[in-house]
C-alpha cells in the first residue's frame, strides 16, 4: 500500500519537477486575464494559451466580456479589492482605477522591455500610466482614418492629400460635382452610432480638453468652429447617413456608394479586400487623417492588478502576448493595428498593405487618446448627437456639454495624461 | 371539545409553524428587503464607486433633488411615459382584437395562435438588432415594403420622433401575444349562457361585447395592463440594443438613464435616488389601474 502511495505521488509531483527542470520559475502559479470579447483581441489570446501554458508553466484562465461588463468588472474588482483578475484589458475609460494598477516600470527595466514601440504608442496618453509610472502595455493600435477610392480620385484627378478639415472639405465638394448624377455620395460616416462623432471633432478641434485647474473644459470658439463644421459634413453623406450604424456605413463604402470614408479603418481592412464583401479590393488607400486636431487612438493595454497574487506570471503573460511577433500576426490574422514598428516595415506586409500603410502610420504617429472618463464622454456624444440630428444648435451642444461636465471629476491619471499630450490648458 | 382540541392543537403546533415559515421568511427579507433598505440608505449618500470605495457621507435629499432638477431624467421620464403609454395602448386594443379573432379550437387557430405568440419567445436584446436591421433606412424591410406601394420610409432611428415610434413598434410587436394569450383564456371562460340570453333578448354582438363580456374581462385586462405597464417600464435590453438611448437622447427611458448612472458611471447615490423616483411612479401609475379595478364594472 505504501509503494503505491509513493508512486502516486511521485506521480503527482512529476508536472512541477518536469517544469523545475525545464527553467519554469512560475510554474503552477494560476492567474485570471481579461479580454473584450471582440472576436480579435480574445481570439488572440485563446490561441496562444495552450503555447503559454506549456512553455510556463503557468495555468491561465481567459475571461472575455463585451466592452461595457468588462468595464464594470474592472471597476468593481478593483475598488472592492477582490483580486478576481490578475492582468486586465483595458484603455483610459477605466482610469479612475488606475491607481489600483501595479507600476511596471521595475519589470520594463529588468527585462529590457518595449525599446521597439511606436514612440507615440510608447508613451503617456496611449500607454496607461499613473503617478509618472507606467502601469499599462499597449497591445493594439488603431487610430481614426480617412478611406477613399483611389479610382474615383483618379478620374476626377484628386488627390487625397489634404492636411486640414478644410482642405478635406474642399475636396468634398470637388467630388460632389463630379459625382453629379451618380448614386456615390462624397462622404459617408457611422453618424447612427453616435459615439463615433466626437472622433471627427477631436480631429477639427484645436484647444485644450482640460482646464489649467484639471476640470473638463473646451476652449469655446474652436470647439463650436468645429461643431459646426462636423455637422456640416452630414450634407456630404448619402441620404439617411445620419442613422447609420458603423457597419452599414461601411457597407454603403465596400459597395461603393461613398468615395471617401471617416472610420476606424481596422472594422473595414479585412472585408474591404475580400472579394466577396467588397466591391472596391484594390481600389481603396487610407489617407492622413486632417488636422489642426488629431486622429483619436484606440489602443488596448494590459494591466497588473495591484491585488494579483503572481504578479511574476501576470507579467510572463503580458510579455507572451504582447510582442512584436504575437502583434504581426494579430494583426495579419485578425486584423489588429499593431504598436511595433517592425509590423509596418515588414518588406512583404509593406508591399501587400502599400495601400493602407503610409497613412495607418502617419495616422499612429500623430493619435492621442482622450482624458475622458465615460460619463464624460457620454455626455459630449450624446450632444453632439442632438446636433447632428437638429435637435439643438452647436452653441446648446457646447453648452449642455460644459454644464454636465462640471459635476464630472477628472481622475487624476487623465489630468496627467491630459498634459503629457498637450491637452491640458496652459497655466 | 371540538373548540378546545382545535384551540390545543394550535398552541401545540405553533413552534413548528414558526420554524417551517421562519425560512422563508428570512429569505424574503434578505432578498427583497435587505436590497430595498440599502438602496433607501445609498440614495441619501453622496457615493460615485469611482472616486471612492466607499460612501463620502449622508447628503439627506441632495440626490432627489439633484435628479429631479437634471434635464436629462426629466426627458427619462417623458419618453418612458410616452413609450410604455402608446405601446401598452396598442397591445391591449391589439391583443384583444387577436384574441376575439383567433377564438376556436380548430388546428387552423391553433396554429395562428401559436405563430402569433412566437415574437414573445424572442430574447428582447436579439429582437432590438432584428428590428434594428427591419428599420434600417436604406436596406430595411419596412421601408422596402412601403415603397412598394409608394411610401416614402422615414428614418426610423435616426429621427428623434421616428426613433420613439421605433421603441414603440418593437415593444408592440413582441408583448402583444402576451395579451392575446391572457385576453383568449378570458374570453374562454366566459359562461356560454350568458351570451345565449343575450341573444335571445336581442342584443346585437358589439352590446353583447360591451354590457357583458368587456365587464366580465375588465378585472383580468387590468390586471395584464398592470403587468405590461411594469415590464415595459423596466425594459432596457431591447432599446439597448435598438437605439441604444439614442439618437441623442431621444429615445433614453428611465431605465436607461438609471442603468447609466449605476453600471455604467457608477454614481450609486444618484442611481438609487433615481430608482426611489421610479418606484413612486412606477407605483403611482399602478395604484391608478387598481383604482380603475375597484369600480363596479
Amino acid at each position: 500500500m505504501k509503494k503505491v502511495l509513493l508512486f502516486l505521488c511521485i506521480i503527482a509531483l512529476l508536472p512541477l519537477g518536469s517544469a523545475l527542470a525545464q527553467d519554469m520559475p512560475h510554474a503552477g502559479a494560476e492567474i485570471v486575464a481579461t479580454y473584450m470579447q471582440s472576436g480579435t483581441y480574445d481570439i488572440g489570446a485563446e490561441n496562444i494559451e495552450a503555447a503559454f501554458e506549456e512553455a510556463t508553466g503557468i495555468e491561465i484562465e481567459l475571461v472575455a466580456s463585451p466592452w461595457a461588463v468588462l468595464n464594470q468588472n474592472h471597476i468593481t474588482d478593483l475598488t472592492t479589492g477582490t483580486g478576481e483578475f490578475d492582468v486586465m484589458s483595458g484603455e483610459f475609460w477605466i482610469a479612475s482605477v488606475w491607481d489600483k494598477m501595479l507600476p511596471l516600470e521595475d519589470f520594463v527595466e529588468r527585462d529590457e522591455y518595449g525599446g521597439d514601440f511606436i514612440p507615440t504608442i510608447w508613451q503617456p496618453g496611449p500607454s496607461g500610466h499613473y503617478d509618472g509610472k507606467r502601469i499599462g502595455i499597449p497591445y493594439s493600435a488603431d487610430a481614426y482614418g480617412i478611406v477613399y477610392r483611389t479610382d474615383i480620385f483618379e478620374e476626377a484627378g484628386l488627390s487625397a492629400d489634404w492636411e486640414t478639415w478644410d482642405d478635406y472639405i474642399a475636396t468634398l465638394d470637388a467630388l460632389a460635382m463630379h459625382l453629379e448624377g451618380t448614386d456615390i455620395s462624397p462622404s459617408v460616416f457611422s453618424w447612427g452610432a453616435s459615439e463615433q462623432t466626437p472622433m471627427i471633432f477631436l480631429g477639427m478641434y484645436d484647444g485644450y480638453l482640460v482646464d489649467a485647474d484639471g476640470n473638463y473644459a473646451l476652449d469655446e470658439a474652436p470647439a463650436l468652429d468645429s461643431l459646426n463644421k462636423m455637422a456640416g459634413l452630414l450634407d456630404y453623406n448619402p441620404e439617411g447617413a445620419a442613422g447609420l450604424s458603423i457597419d452599414e456605413a461601411n457597407s454603403v463604402f465596400l459597395t461603393g456608394n461613398a468615395a471617401t470614408m471617416i472610420c476606424w479603418v481596422s472594422f473595414m481592412r479585412a472585408a474591404a479586400q475580400n472579394p466577396d464583401s467588397s466591391l472596391i479590393v484594390d481600389n481603396w488607400a487610407v489617407a492622413s487623417f486632417p488636422g489642426p486636431g488629431f486622429p483619436f487612438i484606440s489602443a488596448w493595454n494590459l494591466f497588473i492588478s495591484e491585488y494579483s497574487e503572481e504578479p511574476e506570471a501576470a507579467w510572463e503573460w503580458v510579455k507572451f502576448y504582447i510582442n512584436s511577433e504575437q502583434a504581426t500576426q494579430r494583426f495579419v490574422e485578425l486584423g489588429v493595428g499593431s504598436p511595433y514598428l517592425s509590423t509596418y516595415e515588414d518588406p512583404e506586409l509593406m508591399e501587400a498593405y502599400s495601400h493602407d500603410f503610409p497613412g495607418m502610420v502617419d495616422n499612429l504617429s500623430r493619435a492621442q487618446s482622450v482624458p475622458w472618463v465615460f460619463e464624460a464622454f457620454e455626455i459630449f456624444f450624446r450632444n453632439t448627437s442632438e446636433l447632428v440630428i437638429g435637435s439643438i444648435s452647436a452653441e446648446e451642444a457646447l453648452a449642455n456639454t460644459l454644464a454636465g461636465w462640471s459635476e464630472v471629476t477628472v481622475p487624476p491619471a487623465l489630468v496627467q495624461s491630459a498634459a503629457a499630450q498637450g491637452q491640458q490648458q496652459d497655466m | 371539545m371540538g373548540v378546545y382540541r382545535m384551540t390545543w392543537h394550535r398552541r401545540h403546533d405553533a413552534p413548528w409553524l414558526v420554524a417551517f415559515v421562519l425560512p422563508a421568511f428570512l429569505i424574503v427579507v434578505a432578498v427583497q428587503f435587505y436590497p430595498l433598505a440599502y438602496s433607501a440608505v445609498l440614495s441619501v449618500q453622496e457615493w460615485s464607486l469611482t472616486e471612492s470605495q466607499t460612501p463620502k457621507g449622508f447628503v439627506g435629499l441632495d440626490n432627489f433633488v439633484e435628479e429631479l432638477g437634471d434635464e436629462t431624467f426629466r426627458r427619462s421620464v417623458r419618453n418612458s411615459v410616452w413609450i410604455t403609454g402608446g405601446a401598452v395602448f396598442l397591445e391591449m386594443i391589439l391583443g384583444v382584437c387577436l384574441a376575439y379573432l383567433t377564438m376556436g379550437s380548430s388546428w387552423r387557430m391553433r396554429a395562428v395562435r401559436t405563430l402569433l405568440i412566437l415574437p414573445m419567445v424572442i430574447a428582447p436584446v436579439a429582437a432590438g438588432t432584428l428590428w434594428r436591421i427591419l428599420l434600417n433606412y436604406r436596406a430595411g424591410l419596412l421601408n422596402h415594403l412601403l415603397g412598394l406601394i409608394g411610401i416614402q420610409g422615414p428614418q426610423w432611428l435616426a429621427s428623434p420622433d421616428w426613433a420613439l415610434v421605433s421603441v414603440i413598434l418593437l415593444d408592440t410587436w413582441q408583448w402583444t401575444p402576451f395579451v392575446l394569450l391572457v385576453a383568449g383564456a378570458a374570453i374562454a371562460s366566459i359562461p356560454g349562457d350568458l351570451l345565449e340570453v343575450a341573444a335571445i333578448d336581442g342584443a346585437s354582438r358589439w352590446k353583447t361585447f360591451l354590457y357583458i363580456e368587456l365587464p366580465l374581462l375588465m378585472p383580468l385586462l387590468l390586471l395584464t395592463l398592470v403587468f405590461r405597464m411594469l415590464e415595459s417600464l423596466l425594459s432596457l435590453d431591447s432599446i439597448y440594443s435598438l437605439t441604444f438611448g439614442g439618437p441623442g437622447f431621444s429615445t433614453y427611458t428611465l431605465t436607461f438613464y438609471i442603468y447609466t448612472q449605476g453600471l455604467r458611471n457608477f454614481n450609486f447615490g444618484a442611481a438609487a435616488a433615481s430608482s426611489w423616483i421610479f418606484m413612486a411612479f412606477a407605483s403611482f401609475a399602478i395604484a391608478l389601474v387598481f383604482w380603475f379595478q375597484r369600480r363596479d364594472w
